[in-house]
């Protein structure tokens, strides 16, 4: 692993992992592992989550009931929890997306006003 | 939520589990060996425990789990140093069982509501005289209160009094209240069985009746339900009992029998200030109210009366009963309350300096703490929570010696002080106890986190452990601690010394009259008018008298009706007359009390002949009481030498007359025929007053006390001599007590307030010095490497001595210069509490001064002089 490759991975902000996740789950139901996969894939590998605070995130939104979890089986046929996305994570998604493209918007406002200008 | 809680947690580690093994089988696939696999797929997943807890902390009360940990932690940690621990903890229940005391104290007399309802709306209403100072009031006074004031829903007067009560199982000495309609409804009290006196009750002439309280229906009635049959003889009279009140209802103090007062018949001097008076306001009146409503008709009683006088009101005051009746014991507890909150914060300056010293040698286990990822936050807390548990084991032993501590403090309580049986241990003083204890936590807590998580708390690793990173800095702390200490320790025992050297100049006052070998007799008789009756009580003190000379051992009896420091005497106005001018009627009275140069002004006091003689009292001219001096023949006075002083300046007393009539309804004329030595009637820090005897044989007297010269001990004599009352008066009870119990009595607040004082001050004195060995034991000690080097470059043992003291010195004095200037601030306020010294009084502050730097100077001595064995090459050797 070159240096390079390390800088070029960036850490997830506070809070967009519970983003990412209902993101995820918009598709269907996922097994956890399943989700940090398909979370690094997405990203084309850019977005590095830690595989483990994944479940600590998994929990805190069962607890806010934005999704749910169900028994089934992996795709190597192993007994593993699934993670759906509730009614109202669905609803949490759209307000969380449109809320992060409001400030992702700022921000690159703030970031490059002179390219702006300037074009 | 627990059960659930536990699933979700399984299944966690379950999908856990799964996750790691995808991985690997995801890494076998790219071609690792299933080894290289499984670590590579841990290594990616992270730290699986620390996931977990993670993920639990989602599920928990975070906090509270934490703070059993931290709980667990603090308590290994108190485990571990048990020295400490305990010094502490001790530190701590001493201070905190001590305040609780006394707390508990002022709570119950002061502070705790008076058992009554709605007690807050009961008032009490004094007349105000001419100097300012609040007195009874006068029957005519009291009718005009209640029949024109308007702020009042009942208005009541009592008067208590002690009287031989026969009837019931055996005869008493009880106090007996004469109270007026009314007064029941005042407190809010109604019979648990019978009835409250009606209106057919006050009238004269009426049967009498009379209320017992609950403990003496108990005690002496047997509590028998059938009242009709129970009849008591209350000095002579026969009452039948027509109600018992509440349990616990005693108002006034210690009464067990309560009379219609209007039996006595109404005296209609405005200036005989007889009973006290107690109102419950209206609703919707203040306490302003009230007193404009009395005030205007106490004034309006000043501008029209005929008895113009010093004795007669000049404006009236309401204030509310519990103050009236703690109001003289407030000052003196709430000093011993802020003496005690000092001795609190040396306690807690102790225990500070303690943590401190704790935190240094903790400093390397907190670094690593910190630098293994722990957050500022949860050190704070660890340190938070030591402290509250450091403060709630004191606390709670603190509590339990105050329990135990408090049965002492009431028995040692003067007798005066009122309310004591309210004092308890009760739910308030717990809460009291616990909100201290917390407040004490907090303080710790926050001191000792704020120093040991400042930013020092990293350079403890560097130093490799050996913690002189923050030595200097929390050595500075350490010394302002102890500062802080020795000045307030300073200020408790200035105090104590200002207390006892005032007790000492109250015991040097010559009292005038001997303490030692008397046996004193309380017995009572009936008031009487009839001078047939008067005489035979005459007699009859006359022939007990001459008994209990015959008891062996008793070498001389008197007998008084105002034992000195027992209660004190009436006082009244006497006139100045001669045979030919005594008036017809009392109306020719009035013109006499308009002439000031007739005016005099005494203590009343009955006496014996043989009462100067057992107390010692020095005639100093003409001749006391004797055997010629009967019934019949001219009624003579001896006064007190202030009296002559005061009232005949330059001038021989003996051989006028004079008329105090008004103190016993006997009108004949006195002649002075001796002049005795004063006597310190009301307590020896009192001054003495100007008294007039009169001859008990000439002016009998109901309420008497029998005075014995004995070299017997008191027990023999008292059983004697209630054998001869039983013989002469089976009716009769009597109170014995030695005049050494009575002298020792009238002593008891001083004693109480120096006992207390002076054991708070010796316990911070004990504290602050224990806190500056501490400190500059723990100094020495870490500079052990410091002081070898010294050594090693050639300072000789007494150089090191020098500077070890030199700098305890300057803490020493600089806690010492706060301490006096704090001191001559707070002393000030104690003026009135003082006799025979000045608040700031040189001796005291001197040797108080002296006595606090020896013992601090000690204290750095022994450390000191450590320091100067300090051996180069072990030291340079340490650590």
């Amino acid at each position: 692993m070159s240096t390079k490759e390390q800088r070029e991975r960036i850490e997830l902000l506070q809070g967009t992992l519970d983003l990412l996740i209902l993101r995820t789950l918009l598709r269907g139901p996922v097994h956890g592992h399943a989700i940090a996969k398909a979370i690094e894939f997405n990203s084309d590998d850019v977005l590095q989550v830690e595989q483990g605070s994944l479940y600590p995130a998994l929990h805190r939104l069962i607890k806010r009931k934005w999704i749910s979890v169900e028994e089934g089986t992996s795709e190597n046929n192993r007994r593993a929890k699934f993670y759906k996305l509730t009614a109202e994570g669905r609803r949490q998604l759209a307000a969380e997306t449109s809320k992060w493209d409001k400030m992702a918007g700022a921000i690159a406002r703030i970031l490059r006003p002179a390219e702006q200008e300037g074009e | 939520m627990m059960k659930k809680r536990e699933r979700m947690m399984k299944d966690l580690e379950e999908d856990i589990r799964e996750h790691i093994e995808t991985e690997t089988q995801d890494n076998i696939a790219r071609g690792m060996s299933p080894e290289e696999a499984h670590y590579a797929a841990i290594r990616k997943f992270g730290n699986v425990m620390r996931v977990e807890e993670d993920t639990r902390d989602v599920w928990s009360f975070i906090w509270l789990e934490q703070f059993w940990q931290d709980i667990r932690y603090a308590f290994r940690m108190l485990r571990k140093s048990r020295g400490f621990t305990a010094v502490a903890v001790l530190t701590l229940a001493l201070a905190i069982g001590a305040t609780t005391a006394i707390f508990s104290v002022v709570y119950g007399v002061l502070l705790q509501p008076l058992p009554y309802t709605d007690s807050n709306r009961i008032m009490s209403v004094f007349e105000v005289n001419s100097s300012g100072t609040w007195s009874r009031v006068a029957d005519p006074n009291f009718d005009d209160f209640r029949d024109q004031s308007r702020s009042f829903q009942s208005i009541a007067k009592y008067h208590a009094d002690i009287a031989s009560v026969s009837g019931a199982s055996e005869p008493t000495r009880t106090t007996v209240a004469a109270v007026s309609p009314g007064f029941l409804k005042v407190l809010g009290v109604q019979p648990i069985l019978g009835r409250d006196f009606g209106a057919g009750d006050a009238k004269k002439g009426a049967g009498p009746t009379v209320l017992v309280s609950y403990g003496y229906w108990r005690q002496y009635l047997g509590s028998s339900r059938d009242l009709a049959q129970s009849h008591l003889k209350i000095d002579g009279g026969l009452f039948s009992i027509v109600g018992v009140l509440p349990a616990g209802f005693r108002f006034p103090a210690d009464v067990d029998l309560w009379l219609p007062a209007d039996l006595d018949g109404e005296n209609p001097s405005r200036t005989s200030h007889n009973y006290s008076v107690v109102g419950r306001l209206r609703d919707g009146t203040t306490v302003q109210q009230a007193n404009l409503d009395i005030s205007a008709i106490a004034r309006r009683i000043h501008d029209t009366s005929s008895e113009q006088g010093d004795y007669l009101l000049k404006d009236g005051i309401v204030v509310p009963l519990q103050d009236a009746i703690t109001g003289k014991a407030r000052s003196s507890l709430l000093l011993l309350l802020g003496a005690v909150g000092f001795l609190l914060l040396v306690a807690c300056a102790n225990v500070a300096n303690l943590l401190l010293a704790q935190a240094s040698v903790r400093e390397r286990e907190l670094a690593i703490r910190s630098a293994l990822g722990a957050a500022r936050g949860r050190l704070v807390r660890q340190y938070f929570t030591e402290a509250f548990l450091l403060a709630l084991l004191g606390g709670s032993l603190g509590v339990l010696g105050a329990f135990w501590g408090l049965a002492g403090l009431v028995a040692l309580a003067p007798e005066n002080l009122p309310r004591l049986d309210s004092v308890s241990i009760n739910i308030p003083v717990l809460v009291f106890a616990l909100v201290l204890s917390t407040a004490v936590a907090a303080g710790l807590g926050a001191f000792i986190a704020a120093r040991a998580t400042s930013g020092e708390l990293r350079k403890g690793l560097v130093e490799g452990g050996r913690g002189q990173a923050s030595l200097q800095s929390s050595q500075r702390v350490g010394r302002v601690i102890v500062a802080a200490q020795i000045a307030i320790t300073l200020v408790l025992v200035v105090g104590a010394g200002l207390f006892g050297r005032s007790l000492m100049k109250v015991l040097e006052v010559n009292p005038g009259f001997r303490v030692e070998k008397i046996v004193t007799m309380d017995v009572s008789l009936p008031w009487v008018d009839d001078p047939k009756a008067k005489a035979g009580q005459a007699i009859f003190f006359s022939n007990l008298i001459d008994r209990l000379k015959q008891i062996p051992g008793v070498r001389e009896v008197g007998a008084t009706s105002g034992l000195p420091l027992d209660g004190g005497l009436p006082d009244g106005m006497f006139l100045l007359m001669t045979q030919n001018e005594i008036p017809k009627t009392m109306d020719g009275f009035g013109p006499l009390l308009q002439q000031k140069e007739r005016l005099g002004n005494a203590d009343f006091c009955v006496a014996t002949d043989g009462y100067f003689q057992v107390l010692g009292i020095p005639l100093i001219r003409g001749r006391i009481f004797n055997g010629r001096d009967g019934a019949n023949s001219p009624h003579v006075a001896v006064i007190s030498e202030s009296l002559a002083r005061e009232r005949w300046p330059n001038q021989d007393p003996i051989g006028h007359t004079i008329e105090f009539g008004n103190m016993d309804g006997d009108l004949r004329l006195l002649t002075i025929v001796g002049i005795v030595g004063d006597t310190h009637e009301y307590g020896l820090d009192a001054p003495p007053r100007p008294t007039v005897y009169v001859n008990l044989f000439q002016r009998p007297h109901g309420a008497i006390t029998l005075t014995m010269l004995s070299d017997a001990d008191m027990r023999s004599v008292a059983s004697a001599a209630r054998g001869i009352l039983q013989d002469l008066n089976p009716e009769m009870a009597a109170k014995f007590r030695t005049f050494s119990q009575v002298h020792s009595t009238s002593l008891g607040s001083r004693r109480f307030n120096v006992i207390l004082i002076g054991f708070f001050g010796i316990t911070a004195l004990l504290l602050a010095t224990a806190g500056v060995f501490g400190v500059m034991a723990y100094s020495v000690s870490r500079r052990t490497r410091e002081i070898g080097v010294r050594v090693a470059l050639g300072a000789a043992p007494g150089g090191i001595l020098r500077m070890i003291l030199g700098q305890g010195l300057r803490t020493i004095f600089i806690g010492v210069a706060i301490g006096i200037t704090a001191s001559l601030a707070l002393t000030r306020t104690v003026q009135s509490l003082l006799f025979g010294v000045t608040a700031t009084d040189p001796l005291t502050f001197g040797g108080v001064t002296l006595l606090l730097v020896g013992a601090a100077l000690l204290a750095c001595y022994i450390p000191a002089r450590r320091a100067t064995k300090v051996d180069p090459m072990v030291a340079l050797r340490h650590e």
